[in-house]
């Protein structure tokens, strides 16, 4: 029998039993040695396995171990690093929020969700239709139907903007086929108060009108919500003032407009009238029509300021001096006569405040048919509204200057023979009272003002705010005159076209008025749309009637609301006192 | 010399392993935080579509005309007149010049004052 012994392979480097020849005792030392050897080669070469089990074994007891723990490790961070990360969580609206001046949200989007369907996924239309016409009596079946029956279409709009109960009762329903695509919905806060204002958007969130549609690339790229210049409170009072007025005088509309003075920020825009945003508007609908900034009308008398601001401003004419109006002005055959005549002569106080067609066709013709239209031109009535944020902007009308004829001249001195918007009166009127700086109107809230430019002086804008108060104090205004807050304004009611020429019953008034004129702050422009003479007004219908006492209790409510302090005398307060004790 | 490379390959490999586990460690702990980061991101995200609906509700509650309707209803204010706000001159005290017609010689004349200020 021959010994066995183990010898590596070098070759195969594993080992091999197989019979060695005897080598006699000397060699079955040697042969000895080699096996303790290669047990301790066997064992040192068994201790990485054990190790290597050993360790994860211990990892795995550690890990359960830490598992096992209530809260696991925490890894604490210092505090800086702590507060140097931001949150980074998306807005979960797509369209920014629109805000009034003091930070009241006007206009919002709700996350909502759209129902859909997938029609290659319907099992029985029929009965899917059925139920669905059920859940919404405002689609009909046969309408339904079609849309999950829809041939090579793998999506069909059921209906959007779904609410969480409409939602839940959809999924009640267990129709695989039907499913929910996540939207938002444009909601107005206020329905109708800024309707005109904000405008509206379509199904797809895009604007339409108003803000919505100038501003609809700011709303969908900055989630930054838009701040306004309009006050939801004064809105409010306006709105319903004018409310209160179309009624009464049951006019076809009314509209006004107020801004602030030295800064040509836009407080509140009205315009009756309106309608609610968040409800499907038809399209040509009377109520989409912006008053404000599309009606281009001959504004009548209140033009009167602006040629009396000309007449003071051309240096030709002082205050002082005086014009015959004791008959009527016979130019290009056509004959000018005053509405109220005082048969003599008047100072240019007193053709403003007894706004005399007459006196102002004499004004404006000692200045001229240049001066006139630099002047109106300067005051922006010979173009669009530059840069305002309602796009529906209405274009002036008025004689190319080859056309300007000596009888354009005197009608456009009291109003008629140019029509502009109410808003190209409210703005250029208040370049008049503030010291002379024409600002453009603006809708958004902004630290930096935009171009302003100087149209008249100081001293002729001074004059102008004396004037517009005596008109409140002693002319056609005097139902306007708030205790406390000297109002000044000019009134203007212009007969309406009627197929080429002038109704005499359709007129459409307007008081333009600025408060307090010691310090102006505010214009106002009160515009009622073919106001009926009713019994109060001794079936008068004229501006003076309708537009002032409006305006007088818009500006009673509106003034304290801005923070304006009346401005009493000591011993008037203390004789009101006395009265009512 | 041979114990001593095996001992310094032993440590380098309990080194190596425990560096492993320390690793491990922390891509489990990373892990857990990424989830409870997104868990967080996720509530924030509910919750300021919560707040934002909130926001949306409270400017629906506090329209003008709500406000009106629930004043009219409940409580007799009426808007404020322009000649009820007045200059502390105007005030009727004793010390003043004799034109001055009402005297305050008691707390009548203010009591009344306030009166007709409601």
């Amino acid at each position: 029998m021959l010994p066995l012994s183990l010898s590596k392979n070098k070759k195969n480097n594993f080992y091999n039993l197989r019979p060695q020849p005897s080598l006699g005792i000397g060699n079955f030392m040697l042969e000895e040695n080699q096996n303790i050897s290669a047990i301790q080669t066997c064992r040192n070469r068994m201790i990485w396995p054990v190790i290597f089990f050993f360790l994860i074994y211990l990892i795995i007891t550690i890990r359960v171990f830490f598992v096992c723990l209530p809260h696991g490790i925490k890894i604490s961070l210092p505090e800086e690093d702590m507060t140097e990360h931001e949150i980074n969580v998306q807005s979960p609206i797509s369209r920014a929020d629109i805000l009034d001046r003091n930070g009241a949200i006007i206009a919002t989007s709700l996350p909502t969700v759209n129902l859909y369907a997938n029609p290659k996924k319907i099992q029985d239309a029929k009965e899917a239709a059925l139920k669905l016409s059920s859940l919404f009596p405002e689609i009909s079946y046969d309408e339904i139907y079609a849309k999950l029956t829809k041939k090579r279409s793998s999506f069909s709009m059921i209906k959007h903007d779904l609410s969480p109960a409409q939602q839940a009762k959809v999924n009640a329903l267990g129709i695989p086929a039907l499913e929910f695509q996540t939207s938002e919905k444009r909601v107005y806060l206020h329905n109708n108060l800024f309707a005109h204002v904000l405008g509206y958007t379509n199904i797809d969130n895009v604007g339409q009108s108003g803000i919505e549609k100038f501003m609809h690339k700011r709303l969908t790229e900055s989630s930054k919500p838009l701040e306004l210049t309009v006050d939801m409170g004064i809105q409010d009072t306006i709105r319903q003032e004018l409310e209160n007025a179309v009624e009464k005088f049951k006019a076809a509309g009314a509209a006004a407009i107020l801004m602030d003075i030295n800064s040509g920020e836009i407080i509140s825009l009205v315009s009756l009238p309106d309608f609610n945003p968040n409800i499907k508007i038809p399209v040509g609908e009377k109520a989409l029509f912006n008053f404000i900034t599309q009606a281009t009308y001959e504004p009548g008398s209140v033009f009167k300021t602006f040629n009396t601001a000309l007449a003071l401003e051309s240096g030709k004419i002082k205050p002082t001096d005086k014009f015959d109006a004791t008959k009527p002005v016979i130019i290009q055959k056509r004959k000018i006569s005053d509405d109220h005549p005082k048969n003599s002569w008047l100072t240019v106080d007193e053709i403003l405040t007894y706004s005399s067609n007459i006196g102002s066709v004499k004004m404006a013709e000692k200045v001229g048919k240049d001066g006139q239209r630099k002047f109106l031109k300067n005051l922006g009535f010979f173009e669009k509204v530059h840069d305002f944020e309602i796009p529906e902007i209405g274009r002036p009308l008025f004689q190319s200057e080859k056309d300007w004829a000596p009888i354009t001249v005197a009608t456009v001195s009291y109003g008629h023979g140019i029509s502009v918007t109410p808003l190209h009166i409210i703005t250029a009127f208040s370049a008049l009272v503030n010291g002379g700086i024409y600002h453009n109107p603006t809708l958004i809230k902004s630290a930096t003002p935009k171009v302003s430019k100087r149209v008249i002086s100081e001293y002729t804008s001074e004059q102008m705010r004396q004037m517009l108060r005596n008109v409140v104090l002693y002319g056609t205004g005097k139902k306007a005159d708030v205790a406390g807050y000297e109002v000044g304004g000019k009134t203007g009611t212009a007969n309406k076209t009627d197929k080429g020429s002038y109704a005499k019953t359709r007129v459409t008034n307007s008081f333009v008025s600025t408060f307090p004129t010691s310090d102006p702050k505010y214009a106002l422009l009160v515009i009622i749309d073919e106001p009926q003479g009713i019994k109060e007004t001794w079936n008068q219908r004229a501006a003076g009637w309708n537009t002032v006492p409006t305006t007088g209790k818009i500006i009673a409510q509106i003034a304290p609301q801005l923070g304006l302090k009346a401005n009493f005398d000591v011993e008037t307060q203390r004789a009101h006192i006395k009265a009512v004790q | 010399m041979f114990n001593t490379r095996n001992a310094l390959n032993a440590l380098w490999f309990t080194l190596a392993c425990v560096v492993i586990f320390g690793c491990f460690i922390l891509k489990n702990q990373v892990h857990d935080l990424e989830n409870e980061l997104a868990k967080i991101n996720r509530n924030i995200a509910s919750d300021m579509r919560n707040i934002h609906v909130l926001k949306a509700e409270w400017g629906r509650l506090n329209t003008p005309a709500r406000l009106r309707k629930l004043a009219q209803e409940h409580i007799s204010l009426n808007n404020l007149r322009a000649e009820q706000i007045i200059n502390y001159s105007a005030l009727p005290f004793e010390n003043e010049s004799s034109s001055v017609t009402v005297a305050v010689s008691d707390s009548k004349d203010l009591k009344q004052l306030v009166k007709t200020q409601r």
